[in-house]
């Protein structure tokens, strides 16, 4: 394996130009510790890809607790569907407990999302990345226009290795639109959530997610309530390569 | 050990709200001079020092923080709440730790 040896920044000008499966198939060469994360949701096309090439890939979801049961009834049919094995990751319990005790249910209607995104998503997701050495994700450039145009296919992630060590993140469906994510799925007939034919576009929590309408962004499904924030933690791409 | 704080001038010339509001919280715990060095990372010069740390070590936002300990490779924290807890071992809550990630990086919503 040469996974010490990449260089992320300048395979991923390389994997920009790439096929999602094409990486997909890089990611797999490169590494055995490797995990796909499934959000119950047209993601799937991750799942169905690395099927193809690594039967018996892994998966995970955040299971959030407040998911819809059709996304719980999804994420099952995925997992007979292909036979693959999905770890499904709750949150830490006390700090959970410790959240609603002090807060309530809806906070993030109040608060914003970042607190109860935190301990239910980020805390299991940190902990889960300890244990591989890469990881595959479904974000793309378009979910959030102004956010996420900087996102690379490949990229040495440092918010969550190890302290000792290395973890690489895939985003293999950086470049894809989300109508080129849908040709996928019909043209290969792909299991879906069933939500996505009552109007949901992306999907989230069920208290945190919206059908939308035609020419509203996805974006606008998720937090609708919340203030638009300016985002300028990144530093410009082009003077960092 | 040395302490490296990176903080950004955006593309405009203004200052970075996160990255003053960091050094704020520094000054308000006292924390600031354990601080060695304080470089510009200035969006519309990629040689200043700050972007060149940044490149060195493939960081792709600031504030950033590089620690360095002798005869030990340098270790980068991009999360203010994780530096503080590991480096200046003030006791923070993991939950402000976990929101403080959600809020630096939005590309998380969507997992
Ligand atoms: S999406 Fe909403 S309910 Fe789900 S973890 Fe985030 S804030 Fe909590």
């Amino acid at each position: 394996m040469t996974s010490e040896l990449l260089n992320t920044v300048d395979l991923d000008d390389e994997l920009q130009k790439a096929s999602p499966q094409k990486v997909i198939e890089f990611a797999l060469n490169e590494f055995d510790n490797i995990v796909v994360s499934f959000s119950g949701a047209e993601d799937v096309v991750l799942v169905h890809m690395a099927h193809q090439i690594r039967p018996d890939i892994k998966v995970f979801v955040l299971d959030t607790g407040r998911l819809h049961a059709e996304t719980y009834r999804f994420i099952e049919r995925v997992r007979e569907h292909y036979g693959v094995d999905i770890d499904v990751l709750s949150p830490d319990p006390e700090a959970l407990r410790d959240m609603v005790r002090k807060k309530g249910l809806f906070s993030f209607y109040q608060d914003g999302h970042q607190e109860c995104c935190g301990i239910r998503k980020i805390g299991p997701l940190r902990k889960k990345l300890q244990e591989v050495d890469a990881w595959i994700t479904g974000q793309r450039k378009d979910q959030s226009p102004g956010t996420r145009m900087g996102i690379p296919v490949i990229q040495d992630d440092k918010l969550f290795a190890r302290p000792d060590g290395r973890l690489v993140k895939f985003n293999p469906l950086a470049n894809w639109s989300s109508q080129e994510v849908w040709d996928y799925i019909r043209a290969m007939e792909i299991p879906y959530n069933e939500l996505h034919d009552r109007g949901f576009v992306s999907i989230g929590c069920e208290p945190c997610t919206r059908p939308i309408g035609p020419g509203q962004h996805e974006r606008e499904g998720r937090w609708w309530w919340e203030e638009a924030t300016k985002k300028e933690c990144g530093l410009h791409g082009d003077n960092v390569k | 050990m040395t302490i490296t704080l990176v903080k950004k001038i955006l593309q405009d010339g203004s200052p970075c709200a996160k990255c003053a509001d960091v050094l704020e919280k520094l000054e308000q715990s006292g924390h600031m001079d354990r601080i060695d060095e304080i470089l510009i990372a200035d969006e519309r010069d990629p040689d200043s020092p700050g972007l060149q740390l940044a490149r060195e070590h493939q960081v792709n936002r600031a504030p950033f923080f590089v620690v360095e300990r002798e005869g030990q490779a340098p270790e980068i924290y991009t999360v203010y709440l994780k530096f503080v807890r590991e480096v200046l071992e003030q006791e923070t809550s993991e939950s402000d730790e976990l929101k403080e990630i959600m809020k630096d990086n939005p590309d998380l919503d969507f997992l």
